[in-house]
Formats: structure tokens, C-alpha cells, sequence
């Protein structure tokens, strides 16, 4: 174990090197995001020229030159990153080119449409394959099981571009059940969450079924058994529980996913929301947008995938803060 | 379980030998000989089709299957079969491309935070976390974006944003293959770093290293042809399938066909890889370590 701090609380010391990490973790994020807008070619001092006067067609140098004073865009590369960082957690974020309305306030009105898209979804999908899981499991190889495994592995391959187009092309066009682009009404919502929640549906089923399997066959459910503890009370009981903290990790990868999906969702079906922002951000050059968007979504990702550890320590006795890294156990194994 | 892992480490265990070897043999040449029936299919294809790809034709735009036009025409005229066989080497090959480029990066980035420890460890450790925090097609739609929507930025991009979970890998593979005993037992031999690296820590991450490719050729399939979806990727004319879908997407109402087969093309590909690297995974399973986790 960490015989290294023999004084320092084991506890604090675990904490603080997650935290280090983490720490690390956020400035290579920011690093990266900074530099995918710094390394794009062309003159960014035009771009922003041009959002502020959009009627004029060329600019004099001077005003061109004034701009880069103003946004120190003269400055070396971590000069200007710094700049933008402490401004970035200070909460500034700056104005954005196309529209020279605060980043800040686009956001806002766009991220509500993003969230019911992906609330709904997550919670669809995630019904959907609890329910088609523990059910798959109750008899192994049976029919239903068969079906729903190969659903999952079909769905694990579909490409949701195409699924929304298959669907806006029956529910919309042939059937006129419902409308196929915009957003606005709840009848908007269910295309575009069907679109997300089966490809989550599909993955979740397959870890889920998985997950059940192991725990089923696991020594602690067949002394229960041996007990004369009931199937169904073995299952509601211990198995679920036993399967949630493997599939609450998977979750938290599919929440990164699911940023990505609302991207070609959002656009497959017109949608307003972050993807769709990010898009057109990323095609109109919107720096101070792109920045904010692209650091959102990894902050998102990270912060989940924090707070999923976390829950994962409060779930399981095993998981701690106290286990050391992954090499120290191999080599803690030998000795 | 620990016992079954390490069993699978040591160098006499001859893969052929086992009953594991002989369904892997035989899973190996049935793979072999549909991937030749397709190629062959598709070799056919591209000698007999008498289209081209690009060449529009004017007077039969639009036109539904039909015995002229397998596939029917999209909304140039171009013959959909044929534009479809091309499509295949641009999103297959592509993905391939981008996956092999991704493999070989991350491995060796994992090698070398193996190898090396401590501060090269923990540092290449920390970046291969921040570049994991970006939802891959969020990243790659901006760094295509921002460069230039074209095939060659989005290779860039899908490369950059898909080395990581070979670099994880390869590490955690690596540090626990070097304190088995008969990597210790080389390096006391002598032997030198290079030669432990190729004759047995490679071999040994190999299986892993192999279905890993597997699944993530299959995603990168899903993400080229996404990517070309929204605009981002392959441009018109060329015939990726994700841009064919796009061009289909206009004419949904009137020539449905136009969206369904590259779709479905996409589809059966991805299921196909993905099909064969679960079975790959459980067939090498017993000998790759790491798969489990």
C-alpha cells in the first residue's frame, strides 16, 4: 500500500492525488480546446472584423492591426491561453462573431432543447433496456433472449443518422403521424428521442444482459437459493444491485456518447440545441462559441465521469478512495 | 481466474494445440473465405459495371431499380450500385487507414509510458485523459470544421480523437507483462529492451490489441460516414456512403431507395465487423488479458 506517507492520512493524501489529476486533467482539456481555435488557418482578426462590420467587404491594415491589439492575438501562444483560461473560469466567455450577442446567453437558450432531447432519450432507452434485459436473463437462450441480443447487436451497428431518416420517412412523410423537422412541441420530442434512446437501448441491453448473467451465476446468489430465498426476491434484491455498479461506469461513458448523438440528431431532424449550435459555430468560425461549446462538453464528460466514482464508492465497500493505482496492484500481487 | 490469465502467458502454450486453436482455426478460415466471396463480389462488381462513379446522365435521373440500374439513379442520373461498390473503399478503406494510424499511435504512446514510468507514465497518462473528455464526433466535427471540411482534415481529426483506448490498453497490458516471470527471466538473461519488446510483450498484447482494432474499425465506419452525413467528411461528388445519404435525404419522398441502400450498406458492414470481432473476442479470450476489463 502507499508506504510512502506513513504520516499524512491515507485518505487525504488518495484525495488530493485525485484531485491533482483531475487538476491535470481539466488544463489538458483546456489546452486542447485552446489550441484546435489557435492553429486554425486563417486571420482571426477578420473573422472578427467582419462579424463586427458585417457591410464591409476589406478592411485597412490598421484596423486589422488594432484588433489583434485588442484581442492580444500578437501575444505567444500560452500568453493568450492563460488569457483565455482565467477568463474562462471567471465566467467571462466573451461575445460571440456571428451574432455579437454574450456566448453565455446563446447557450442558455439553446441548452433546454438539448437537455429534453436528452433526458427523454436517456430515460426511454434505459426502461427500454432494463426491461428487455431482465427479462432476456430470466431464460437464457430462450426465444425472447435470442431476439433481444440480436436487436442489441443490430442497434449497436445502426448508424442514427439513418434511423432518423427511416423513421422521419414512415412516422412523417408516409404515416403523417408525426411532424419530421423543428422543435418546439412535445410531438417534435419523439422522433428525434426515439432516434437516441434505441442506440442506447442497444448498448445498455447488451452490458445489462451481461451484467445479470454474472451476477446470476455468482457463488452468493446460489447459496440464497440453496436458503430457499425466492427467484424473484433473489433477483429485485441482489442481483440488481449487484449489476448496477458495473452498469452505472457504462452509463457514464454513454453520457459522452450521447453528447455526440444529439450533434447528428439535432441536425438529422433540424432541432435547435447545442449540436446543432456547435455546427454552425464550427462552419461560420464563431471561435469564442466553439471554445465555449467544445470546453462544455468535456467538462460535462469529466465531471460525470467524477461524479460516477463517487457513487461507485458509495455503492460498493470495495471501491475506495484507499486502493492504490492499477500498477501498484500487480506489483503488490508478486511481492 | 487469476490462474486461467496467467496460464495464457506462458511461451509453451501452443494456441494450435488447444481446443480453443482448433474453433480459432476454424472461425479464422471461415472468415477468410467470406471476405474473399465479398471481394470477389465486389471485384465482379467493379469490372462489370458499365457506370462510373461521377458521370452524370441526364435523361434517367431519378429512376427507380430497375433492370438498366440495380439500384436505380440518384439525382444525377449516376447508377446507385455503382456509386455504392465505390463508396465501400472510401468509408472501409478510410476507417482501416484511420483505425491502423490510431492503433500504431496509441500503442506506442503506451509502450512508452510502460516502458518508461513515473513521470513520462503519469504525464502521458494525464494528456491521454484529456483527449479521452472530448466526445469523439463533438472534437472531430470542430477539428474538421475549423481546418476545412475535407477528406484529408477529417482523417486528421478521426485519427486524433481515436488513439487513446489503444494507448490504455497497451500500457495496462504492458505493466502487467512485465513483472511476469518469463519477462523477467529474459531481461536477466540479458536480452536486450527491443528484443523483449517484439518476441514477447508485442505477441502477448497482440489477441487484445486485435479485437480493440476490430471494434473501433467498426465505430470509425459509423463516424467517417457520419461525419460526411453533416458535411464535415467526404464532399460531393465523391461516393462515401454517409455523403450518397445526404445527397438521398433531399428526395426522400420521391426516391426512397436513395437513402435506403447506403444505409443499409453502412449497416451490414458494421454489424459484419463487429460480429466477427465478438467472436474473435471470446475465441482469443482464454489467451488475451485485458478483455475483461
Amino acid at each position: 500500500m502507499l508506504t510512502s506517507s506513513p504520516r499524512v492520512a491515507p485518505f487525504l493524501f488518495a484525495l488530493f492525488r485525485r484531485l491533482l489529476s483531475l487538476f491535470c486533467v481539466l488544463l489538458g482539456v483546456s489546452l486542447i480546446t485552446f489550441a484546435m481555435t489557435y492553429f486554425a488557418p486563417g486571420d482571426k482578426a477578420a473573422a472578427i472584423a467582419h462579424a463586427r462590420y458585417p457591410d464591409v467587404q476589406a478592411f485597412p491594415p490598421e484596423i486589422l492591426e488594432g484588433i489583434r491589439e485588442e484581442f492580444s492575438l500578437n501575444e505567444p501562444f500560452f500568453v493568450q491561453f492563460f488569457q483565455w483560461l482565467f477568463r474562462f473560469f471567471q465566467g467571462e466567455f466573451g461575445n460571440s462573431f456571428a451574432s455579437n450577442t454574450p456566448v453565455w446567453d446563446i447557450f442558455v437558450g439553446n441548452v433546454t432543447e438539448t437537455l429534453s432531447l436528452t433526458a427523454t432519450a436517456l430515460l426511454i432507452g434505459l426502461l427500454a433496456a432494463f426491461a428487455l434485459s431482465s427479462v432476456a436473463v430470466w431464460r437464457p437462450g430462450s426465444l425472447f433472449d435470442r431476439t433481444a441480443v440480436a436487436l442489441a447487436s443490430i442497434g449497436a451497428a445502426m448508424p442514427n443518422y439513418w434511423l432518423g431518416l427511416l423513421l422521419i420517412l414512415l412516422f412523417a412523410a408516409h404515416l403523417n403521424w408525426l411532424p419530421a423537422y423543428g422543435s418546439g412541441s412535445p410531438e417534435h420530442l419523439v422522433l428525434p428521442a426515439i432516434t437516441l434512446a434505441f442506440w442506447i437501448t442497444a448498448s445498455q441491453t447488451r452490458l445489462l444482459r451481461a451484467f445479470f448473467l454474472e451476477a446470476k451465476s455468482a457463488p452468493f446468489v446460489e447459496t440464497l437459493r440453496l436458503r430457499g430465498v425466492s427467484e424473484s426476491e433473489i433477483f429485485w434484491r441482489h442481483i440488481l444491485r449487484h449489476a448496477a455498479i458495473p452498469a452505472l461506469t457504462m452509463i457514464g461513458l454513454d453520457i459522452a456518447s450521447l453528447l455526440e448523438g444529439t450533434v447528428i440528431v439535432e441536425l438529422t431532424f433540424a432541432r435547435g440545441g447545442i449540436g446543432s449550435l456547435l455546427a454552425g459555430s464550427v462552419l461560420s468560425r464563431d471561435y469564442p462559441m466553439i471554445l465555449f461549446l467544445v470546453m462544455f462538453s468535456a467538462l460535462v464528460y469529466v465531471f460525470i465521469n467524477s461524479l460516477i466514482e463517487l457513487v461507485q464508492d458509495a455503492l460498493d465497500p470495495r471501491i475506495s478512495f484507499l486502493k492504490p493505482p492499477k500498477h501498484d496492484r500487480s506489483t503488490e500481487a508478486r511481492s | 481466474m487469476t490462474f486461467q490469465t496467467q496460464a495464457g502467458f506462458s511461451e509453451e502454450t501452443d494456441l494450435k494445440k488447444t481446443k480453443h486453436g482448433k474453433d480459432l482455426n476454424r472461425f479464422l478460415f471461415r472468415l477468410g473465405t467470406m471476405v474473399l466471396c465479398v471481394l470477389a463480389v465486389a471485384v465482379t462488381g467493379f469490372l462489370l459495371s458499365p457506370y462510373a462513379p461521377n458521370s452524370p446522365d441526364f435523361l434517367n435521373r431519378l429512376s427507380p431499380p430497375s433492370q438498366a440500374h440495380w439500384l436505380g439513379t440518384d439525382q444525377l442520373g449516376r447508377d446507385v450500385a455503382t456509386r455504392l461498390l465505390y463508396g465501400g473503399i472510401w468509408s472501409i478503406g478510410l476507417a482501416f487507414l484511420i483505425t491502423f494510424a490510431g492503433a500504431v499511435m496509441g500503442t506506442m504512446i503506451g509502450l512508452v509510458a510502460g516502458h518508461f514510468g513515473r513521470v513520462t507514465d503519469v504525464a502521458l497518462m494525464r494528456v491521454t485523459d484529456s483527449f479521452f473528455a472530448f466526445p469523439e464526433l463533438v472534437a472531430a466535427v470542430t477539428i474538421a470544421g475549423v481546418l476545412g471540411p475535407n477528406t484529408a482534415n477529417m482523417v486528421f481529426a478521426l485519427i486524433l480523437v481515436g488513439w487513446m483506448k489503444f494507448a490504455r490498453l497497451v500500457r495496462s497490458l504492458g505493466i502487467d507483462l512485465v513483472h511476469r516471470d518469463f519477462v523477467v527471466q529474459a531481461r536477466l538473461n540479458g536480452l536486450p529492451s527491443t528484443l523483449i519488446l517484439w518476441r514477447h510483450i508485442l505477441p502477448n498484447i497482440g489477441p487484445s490489441l486485435l479485437v480493440l482494432w476490430t471494434n473501433a474499425w467498426s465505430r470509425s465506419i459509423l463516424s467517417i460516414s457520419g461525419l460526411s452525413f453533416l458535411g464535415f467528411g467526404v464532399q460531393p461528388p465523391n461516393a462515401e456512403w454517409g455523403a450518397m445519404l445526404l445527397d438521398g435525404k433531399a428526395y426522400m419522398q420521391t426516391a426512397p431507395y436513395l437513402m435506403i441502400f447506403p444505409g443499409l450498406a453502412i449497416l451490414s458492414c458494421v454489424l459484419a465487423i463487429n460480429l466477427a470481432g465478438d467472436r474473435l473476442r471470446d475465441l482469443l479470450g482464454s489467451n488475451a488479458v485485458g478483455t475483461e476489463k
